[in-house]
């Protein structure tokens, strides 16, 4: 707080600015001195490094659990935005006009769109969402204009959950026979026990 | 008046209590007191410039179901009168940077008491909401007006004609004309489609500013961090919204997406 200055006043500017920025809105508000003075600053999105993969009008729901029902979180517009470099694609979402953050988080592998029951413009998913600024886990549900849109929205997040699931199931391949290759190489008695662990692990795939 | 001086005059407050006795001060310092405290419950202060915004009208007319929407995002149907006031601090980012308005949500019901000056002390800014269904509670701006001004002289004010969204109006657009008598702003608002929503915010944060050109700009989104779940808690996330898909979708009906 330290940087606010205390202001002087500024009549003149202020008229002329208000003018200009009225617009469709007449001001009908008294002359008031103006309490601090502000300083135009960059304006950064966090979306600078990320290509848009997708851009639509939504409204957004959470699941309140303890009331068991679908509370509003906001109505504006999802983007699904892939980072230039290290490829990770999320989605965030938000408020129209106030452009606050409804929704921002990883689509993982895990990720699982699920239609809703009572609507075919909607889909219902969870994820571990980062909006405010902490992890929360949260259901969303959220309803577009249209069932084309929904359906765009529900397939291209699929696809990228779904090739997210290939290359981690072929990392996780590659660890297993590489621990292996290891185990073969340190212990060449315990055939048996190696056997059994590694049909555990091919469970557990 | 900027709140940052405050805890600044609380300490100095504390320190004439604790100085050799002297009525008149003890007195000043007594009252410095009463106000700080009064003033701001609860309100941690931040290294960003923050405006005490304090909300009066009658009872129903919508205050705490306005800054519900703007805090969460939802909208509450239900009505349960506030008791006494309830302080929120909201936040919005502007291309000057971000700022906070503590929003002193008050009860506008008469039978929990009026409201006290405490409430209105350091008020900075305020909005006083009537309900355009019910031609009493606009009919009763002038008191809420009288009340604030008594307490907060030439601060922003904004009149905000609620439910707009209700076909059945009793407040036309053209009956309102308290605001040009008095110099307020008004707008017409509604908390359940969001019509306006963000104009009265807009409009105190341009005069306290000073800037009318000062607008909302896109919260910057952090990178989330990575999470890896594992197969059981990813079994019972896909039970569980299973159960949530079932359940109804608040005003389904409505056509705010096209």
């Amino acid at each position: 707080m330290a940087d606010k200055e205390p202001v002087v006043d500024r009549p003149e500017d202020e008229e002329e600015a208000s003018a200009a920025a009225g617009g469709e809105d007449e001001d009908t508000g008294a002359q008031v001195a103006p309490i601090v003075r502000l300083e135009e600053v960059a304006v950064t999105t966090g979306e600078e490094d990320e290509d848009v993969l997708l851009d639509m009008k939504a409204k957004l729901y959470r699941f309140d659990k303890e009331g068991n029902q679908w509370k509003e979180r906001g109505t504006g517009t999802v983007k699904l935005l892939k980072h230039k470099e290290n490829g990770k694609v999320r989605l965030v979402m938000r408020q129209a006009k106030t452009l606050k953050i409804c929704a921002n988080h990883l689509v993982a592998s895990t990720t699982k769109m699920q239609e809703h029951a009572g609507s075919d413009k909607s889909c219902v998913w969870h994820a571990a969402d980062f909006a405010d600024g902490e992890l929360k886990e949260e259901m969303f549900a959220i309803r577009f204009g249209s069932v084309e849109n929904c359906k765009k929205f529900k397939d291209l997040v699929e696809e990228i959950s779904e090739s997210l699931a290939k290359t981690e199931g072929k990392e996780t391949e590659e660890d297993s026979s590489a621990a292996g290759l290891l185990e073969k190489l340190s212990v060449t008695e315990k055939k048996s026990e190696e056997v059994a662990t590694k049909e555990e692990s091919t469970e557990a795939v | 008046m900027v709140i940052a001086p405050l805890p600044a005059m609380a300490s100095l407050a504390l320190s004439i209590l604790r100085s050799p006795p002297n009525l008149t001060l003890t007195i000043v310092a007594f009252v410095f007191f009463l106000l700080f405290f009064q003033a701001l419950p609860n309100q941690q202060t931040v290294d960003y410039p923050s405006f005490k915004l304090v909300i009066v009208g009658d009872g129903g007319t919508g205050k705490t179901t306005f800054v519900k929407r703007h805090l969460t995002g939802e909208f509450e149907k239900k009505y349960e009168p506030t008791i006494g006031v309830e302080v929120h601090p909201l936040d919005f980012f502007t291309n000057c940077g971000k700022i906070r308005f503590y929003c002193w949500d008050t009860a506008g019901q008469e039978k929990f008491g009026g409201l006290r000056d405490g409430y209105y002390i350091h008020g900075q800014c305020a909005i006083i909401m009537f309900d355009v269904t019910s031609r009493l509670t606009y009919k009763n701006v002038p008191t809420w007006h009288r009340d604030l001004c008594r307490v907060c002289e030439n601060i922003p004010i904004v009149l905000c004609g609620n439910k707009v969204d209700v076909k059945n109006r009793q407040v036309k657009a053209k009956q309102v004309t308290f605001h040009r008598k008095k110099n307020l702003q008004y707008y017409e608002v509604s908390a359940k489609s969001n019509y306006n929503f963000e104009k009265p915010f807009l409009y105190l944060a341009r005069k306290l500013a000073g800037d009318g050109n000062l607008h909302f700009v896109e919260t910057p989104a952090l990178a989330p961090p990575d999470v890896t779940i594992d197969l059981a808690a990813q079994q019972q996330h896909e039970a569980e919204l299973a159960a949530a898909a079932a359940q109804p979708l608040p005003d389904d009906d409505d056509d705010l997406i096209e």
